[in-house]
């Protein structure tokens, strides 16, 4: 299976005026394609660090990020964003939809200024929301939906540029489990199918039973709990 | 994509109505204010001149007599008396007509200024000081200190044109009537009395003066107050003449002892008064120096309006960069999630640098459509006291000026709320901001 993310070596410190604050070090693993990874960890563990890093919005500190065959360090901030345009989807806890925007157009904001016509962006994100059964819900602000109706753009939202990786941060911690599950089985079939692969980053909130490899971030160090391929976890 | 960045900045301007309504009325304010103050401005330069008019942007000149008379030997003196120049006053002579047209009494009588005696000068120097273009009028006037041969009283006689402008600003005006008439230019053989000589005398309109065995009839009183020309009796140019001509040794012929002059503006006083000083040749220009004060303070008000134009332009720029940092700050994580799904730094600040430019643009002209309303409708002249035909300013140069203040003072507002998020790091916003 051809290895869509590989991370090796990776390390992340803060620097304040007085210290130095080691988020994590020595972190590599990979994921492929169809498969599901879930990285668990308390809260400051650098769970959502590691995750802005591997989307491109954060850097780290040391060792390398290679994704669909680019080394993320040595791309620009504008060549990152491209990347997260058309390759990258990314799925929040709290959602992060833009509350003065409509379901429609929070969708469709991941379409824009990339050279797609107004129309066929709008009918893309239509029927991204519409396959999520948000069709009667398209011109609805956010706080007019239900957390599960705003969660459910959240996902049309990630799904709708057809990411490589799906990253996700937290995406049932603020739902409940049958919220929960819906949202996954929303974006179990673009991974189940090939055509991308899901890593989550929880404190536990998130079903591991979906999980394909479950690798814990504990004392700044990635380790392998439960895996049903290999992990490259490396012991604290 | 430009109109992808115009359609999310209008968008984002329609859902934040009330943020929006206050950046662009501030610009409305602004812009209305500046245009409102401009054609005050305008106002205000025609009462600059009426103000000036009032204070002195005229003054007379003349010529001093050669020499004090007490310098000359009583041979020369006597001479002189008898109508021979002596050589050393011949010398002295440039444009002078006049030494062989002293006073017959030169000891008591003779032309005037003040208290200083005066050559002549023609008419025909008159004429070419009128032609200079920083001369608006100049008149030639008669001023001759008399001697009562009954009772030994001095007094000055000016001899004017009424129909001139620099006659009503140096030596007497309408305005200073105090009883009877002003005298016209069918007035022959009228006089009009100073009111302070009139009240020593006891004379008042309708009486009898005899000047030179000559007798006017008084036809007004006036109080001129402190003008150069200022005499004691007034009478037209050609009966000034005639009387004069009494009392000199050779009759006048087009000559004047002093020249009344109005310069062409109050901008150009100072440079009439160095042009004529050229053609006359004369050190001894006579002026009223609170025009130049005058000037100045109003000079002042034009610049402190200027100093107010850019005080307010500059808030209404600090207001909306102001208010755009803020509304960066409010939707700090909204532009964290716009970067996270994709968008480029150069997309969100082009965003947030439309939304600044849109504001101020749209502020700006709703503030010049208000300018311009309420300039047809506000009685500016009545409420300054002005009575002027002025334009309104609200031609092309202004408009662009508009258009260079609401495109930089936009800009400047989308500045610094464009550089917050050229260095807001996504990650770190998502991750601490809920």
């Amino acid at each position: 299976m051809n290895v869509l993310l590989k991370v090796e070596g990776l390390e992340k410190t803060f620097s304040t005026r007085n210290s130095v604050t080691e988020v994590f070090k020595n972190v590599s693993f990979e994921i492929s394609p169809g498969e599901v990874v879930v990285i668990k960890g308390r809260s400051g563990e650098g769970k959502s660090t590691m995750l802005g890093i591997l989307s491109g919005l954060d850097r780290q500190t040391a060792g390398s990020v290679v994704f669909a065959g680019e080394r993320l360090e040595s791309m620009t901030v504008s060549e990152l964003a491209e990347l997260r345009a058309q390759k990258i989807g990314m799925i929040f806890q709290s959602f992060n939809l833009i509350g003065s925007w409509t379901a429609l157009e929070n969708v469709e904001a991941v379409l824009m200024h990339r050279g797609i016509s107004p129309v066929q962006r709008r009918q893309k994100a239509q029927a991204v929301l519409h396959e999520l059964g948000l069709g009667e819900r398209l011109d609805n602000y956010p706080t007019e939906l239900s957390v599960g109706q705003q969660q459910r753009v959240a996902v049309a939202r990630t799904l709708v540029n057809d990411p490589l990786l799906i990253l996700a941060d937290e995406p049932t911690g603020d739902v409940d489990a049958e919220t929960a599950r819906e949202v996954v089985e929303l974006l179990l079939p673009r991974v189940r199918n090939g055509s991308a692969a899901l890593l989550v980053a929880t404190h536990g909130a998130f079903d591991l039973n979906y999980a394909d490899r479950v690798l814990t971030l504990a004392n700044r160090c990635l380790v392998a709990e439960n895996g049903r391929s290999q992990d490259k976890g490396v012991p604290a | 994509m430009t109109s992808d960045i115009l359609s999310c900045a209008l968008r984002e301007l329609r859902r934040k109505k009330l943020r929006s309504l206050a950046v662009a009325f501030s610009y409305l304010i602004t812009v209305a204010v500046m245009l409102l103050t401009a054609n005050l401005l305008l106002f205000s330069r025609y009462a600059e001149n009426e103000v000036l008019a009032a204070t002195g942007t005229h003054f007379v000149t003349y010529l001093p007599n050669c020499g004090d008379i007490t310098t000359l030997s009583e041979q020369e003196v006597a001479e002189l008396a008898r109508g021979i120049i002596p050589a050393k006053c011949q010398e002295l002579c440039k444009n002078c007509t006049g030494c062989n047209k002293k006073a017959i009494d030169i000891l008591n009588e003779g032309f005037m200024i003040n208290t200083n005696t005066t050559r002549l000068v023609t008419l025909e120097l008159v004429d070419r000081i009128r032609r200079l273009a920083t001369v608006a009028d100049a008149s030639g006037y008669l001023l001759f200190r008399f001697r009562d041969p009954q009772s030994g009283r001095l007094f000055a006689v000016g001899g004017f044109d009424p129909k001139s402008t620099a006659v009503a600003t140096t030596c007497c005006s309408h305005s200073d009537l105090i009883a009877g008439a002003f005298l016209g230019s069918d007035s022959s053989g009228q006089v009009m009395l100073e009111q302070g000589y009139a009240a020593n005398l006891g004379l008042k309109p309708g009486d009898q003066v005899v000047i030179a065995s000559e007798s006017f009839a008084v036809a007004g009183i006036i109080n001129p107050g402190v003008r150069p020309g200022r005499a004691d009796v007034y009478m037209l140019f050609a009966d000034a003449e005639r009387v004069m001509n009494r009392r000199i040794r050779n009759p006048l012929f087009q000559e004047a002892n002093i020249i009344l002059i109005e310069a062409a503006s109050s901008k150009l006083h100072e440079q009439a008064m160095q042009d004529v000083k050229g053609l006359v040749q004369s050190d001894a220009l006579v002026s009223y120096g609170c025009y130049v004060p005058a000037s100045q303070a109003l000079g002042l008000n034009e610049k402190t309006i200027w100093l107010f134009l850019a005080l307010v332009g500059g808030a209404a720029a600090l207001f909306a960069a102001k208010t755009q940092i803020s509304s960066v700050i409010e939707r700090r994580r909204q532009l964290a999630v716009l970067k996270a799904v994709g968008w480029k730094n150069s997309v969100v600040i082009a965003q947030v640098f439309a939304e600044a430019l849109l504001l101020a643009v749209s502020g700006c002209i709703a503030g010049a459509l208000f300018a311009w309303g309420a300039l047809q409708v506000l009685p500016v002249t009545s409420l300054l006291g002005i009575s002027a035909d002025v334009p309104l300013i609200l031609n092309w140069q202004l408009l662009l000026a508009i258009v260079v203040f609401a495109v930089s003072s936009g800009s400047f507002a989308g500045l610094l709320p464009a550089l917050m998020v050229v260095r807001q790091n996504p990650a770190e916003v998502l991750r601490r901001i809920q």
